[in-house]
């Protein structure tokens, strides 16, 4: 990916504060930006990258839920495995189809961050409105994804899931996401996976969908555990996107549990050799504990607040 | 096939329950420490109990320890245990200078039952008498919280350790466990399925005490020994109870027999000076406290424990309770901690006792009353 390409590949600010505001933004880094059409100009004269966008097209993208744990009862154990809204899937599921390739966030305090690094990850088109109170953290979102070695990798899965455009599959295929049970999306079966889900299937029946966390259980262990190329342990709230060719992978691991975890520990199918790690808030940092057993390579992160990106060459 | 994997092969051998019904998920147990030539547990003395009590050891209130009475009861039963005329030379027959030493307490019921200052502190000051160093001796538990609300470093000579593995009960802080020494089973289809020890264990201790209390408990049926040095110093295990339904039948035994936490685990002295006979494993009510004013000491895990099940359960019978051994789904409440609390007849997950026996099976001690030999003594 050149670099101007991965400088339209970050997300982007939707602002409607007037130019005053310039100062408290390149303060927090950020250079690029989408405003309303009326201020377009104001703002490059100040010196900034525009895109002018009225309120309704903002609006007519997709919009994507705000990112983190949710508190459902009846669907998730609030202090062992909480219910996440994340947005990957929907991306990974669009980006397979003709059709809705933007999106935007309207996001609450405290959740720039969140939504930046889950945008980012997954390459979506996304533009953010965000609570004045999380420029600053926003910026340091974007200063941290600028400096993260540009990649574009394909997206690694352990199996398929065959689209049938319905609500029922988009909620299997969050709640496979939720569990990192990794997976591609298809209209059609693809010959590489040994699991091609298809709903409606004598082996997939759409009653048993109907409650898609426990389907995604049983595709787990149909799967099995040993078999998925990826394992995370020491957190329930941790959701990775998995990218990687022949060579190499990428690891995006987004944190959508709002508290800094220590020590998550990390399981890999196949042999890799230490590569680099990114973690926004502390920079460059060493994978620790790390093993070669059983076919698979483990290491820890020492500490994750948001997002951390982990890029492992194969040996 | 490297040792890891015999070991791991070993314990995935489905065992019989002893629980009519009751399945046993498929245990991973990876662990490079090979056991020592006598274990800890069930260490020197399987199946040989010693009840030190006296009337004397709390004030009519119950707040009160009388720590003269807690050293003298102390000194008897540890010299009872071992057959050694001298407390010293008692305590030698287990630790020398050059171990480092962790001591395992109980603080989840506190204001009430906790691991007693004049408990712990007797311990520490034997351990100092044999040679350990001050710097060598941990006191221990997973959860700083806890540990900070109970505050034992003003009983204690300066230079003990004091630690914990994590700030508190959140599975945000892994740092302080062993990656490469865990149990790993899916238990309810969590995504994390492992269970880590402590590094402090593997890492540091070459002995440990184990200091519980004498408590009832929601999952377990009681918590003794075994529940103690289990889940205490292994990540993640508030896993193996949900929506009722427990499978500490097996897990408690299983994580206790993993090495080396079996092999250190050297002594036990459980602290019935006060106990919990309902809502355990806490205490936020005096309402279920009760003051069996004895300790107990051996290297049995399972035989203590085994006298514990009849302790808690003669208690609750006496208030009109029901057993811990109930099963009867017209007790249970799922998950209604309040209920609970207010009625001694509620259960909110079907308790698995069964687990004392369940660990004799994995050979981690004396299940059988009739073979474990309990020595009263009363000061």
């Amino acid at each position: 990916m050149n670099s101007l390409l991965f400088l339209l590949a970050l997300p982007l600010l939707y602002w409607q504060g007037g130019v005053e505001s310039a100062p408290a933004l390149r303060e927090a880094g950020v250079e690029r930006l989408c405003v309303p059409p009326d201020m377009a100009e104001s703002w490059r004269k100040a010196g900034f990258s525009v895109v002018p966008m009225s309120q309704v097209e903002f609006a007519s993208r997709e919009k994507l839920l705000t990112p983190g744990i949710a508190a459902r009862a009846d669907v998730a154990s609030p202090t062992r495995s909480p219910w996440v809204n994340a947005n990957g899937w929907r991306i990974l599921r669009d980006s397979s189809r003709d059709g809705i390739d933007k999106y935007h966030y309207d996001l609450p305090a405290g959740k720039a961050l969140l939504a930046a690094a889950e945008a980012f990850a997954y390459g979506a088109d996304v533009i953010l409105k965000i609570d004045p109170s999380d420029l600053e953290e926003f910026g340091r979102m974007l200063s941290f994804l600028r400096q993260l070695p540009r990649d574009d990798l394909p997206t690694l899965a352990d199996l398929a899931v065959v689209d049938d455009g319905s609500t029922l599959a988009g909620e299997v295929m969050n709640l496979l996401a939720r569990r990192n049970l990794l997976f591609r999306v298809s209209p059609t079966p693809l010959s590489q996976f040994r699991f091609n889900i298809k709903l409606g299937t004598e082996e997939y029946p759409k009653k048993e969908a109907k409650d898609p966390s426990l389907f995604a259980l049983k595709i787990r262990r149909l799967l099995t555990d040993e078999q998925r190329r990826l394992r995370i342990y020491g957190s329930e709230v941790v959701i990775c996107r998995l990218t990687g060719d022949d060579s190499r992978v990428r690891m995006h691991l987004l944190n959508y549990g709002g508290r800094e975890i220590a020590g998550l520990r990390i399981r890999l199918r196949g042999a890799f050799a230490k590569g680099e790690v990114f973690v926004d808030g502390s920079g460059r940092m060493q994978l620790t504990d790390y093993a070669l057993t059983d076919g698979a390579t483990e290491f820890s992160l020492p500490k994750m607040e948001t997002y951390a990106v982990i890029d492992l060459p194969k040996r | 096939m490297d040792r890891r994997t015999f070991v791991g092969l070993l314990t995935t051998v489905p065992l019989v329950s002893t629980v009519e019904g009751e399945t046993v998920p498929k245990y991973r147990i990876v662990s490079d420490y090979r056991p020592a030539s006598v274990p800890g547990m069930p260490g020197l003395h399987p199946g040989k109990v010693i009840a030190v009590k006296s009337g004397k050891c709390l004030d009519a209130s119950g707040d009160k320890v009388n720590a003269e009475i807690v050293r003298e009861m102390m000194a008897r039963g540890m010299r009872e245990l071992t057959g050694e005329a001298k407390e010293i030379d008692a305590w030698r027959r287990f630790f020398d200078p050059s171990d480092v030493v962790g001591i395992k307490v109980n603080c989840g019921g506190h204001p009430w039952v906790v691991s007693s200052y004049e408990i712990v502190a007797g311990t520490v000051r034997n351990l100092i008498a044999v040679g350990v160093k001050p710097s060598q001796i941990y006191v221990y538990k997973r959860f700083q919280n806890q540990l900070d609300e109970v505050h034992y470093a003003p009983h204690l000579p300066a230079g003990v350790r004091i630690v914990a593995a994590e700030r508190a009960n959140r599975n945000i802080d892994n740092t302080g466990y062993d990656p490469a020494t865990y149990v790993e089973a899916d238990l309810f289809g969590e995504e994390d399925t492992r269970s880590n020890i402590m590094r402090l264990v593997t890492e540091r201790l070459t002995k440990i005490i184990n200091i519980p209390n004498m408590k009832d408990h929601g999952a377990t049926g009681v918590t003794g020994c075994l529940k103690n040095i289990a889940y205490g110093s292994f990540s993640n295990v508030a896993r193996t109870h949900q929506r009722g339904k427990s499978h500490t039948l097996s897990f408690v035994g299983t994580l206790a027999a993993v090495e080396p936490l079996r092999s250190r685990t050297v002594l036990q002295i459980m602290d019935g000076l006060r106990g919990v006979w309902h809502g355990g494993p806490f205490a936020h009510t005096r309402r279920y406290v009760f003051y069996p004013k004895q300790i107990l000491f051996g290297t049995d895990p399972v035989a203590i424990d085994r006298l514990l099940l009849d302790i808690i359960d003669d208690k609750r019978k006496a208030e009109g309770a029901i057993s811990v051994w109930d099963r009867s789904p017209k007790y249970l409440d799922v998950d209604n901690g309040t209920q609970r609390d207010q009625n001694p007849n509620v259960n909110i997950i079907i308790r698995e006792p069964g687990h004392v026996e369940y660990a004799s099976k994995l050979g981690l001690g004396v299940h059988d009353l009739t073979k474990i030999s309990v020595r009263e003594i009363e000061v």
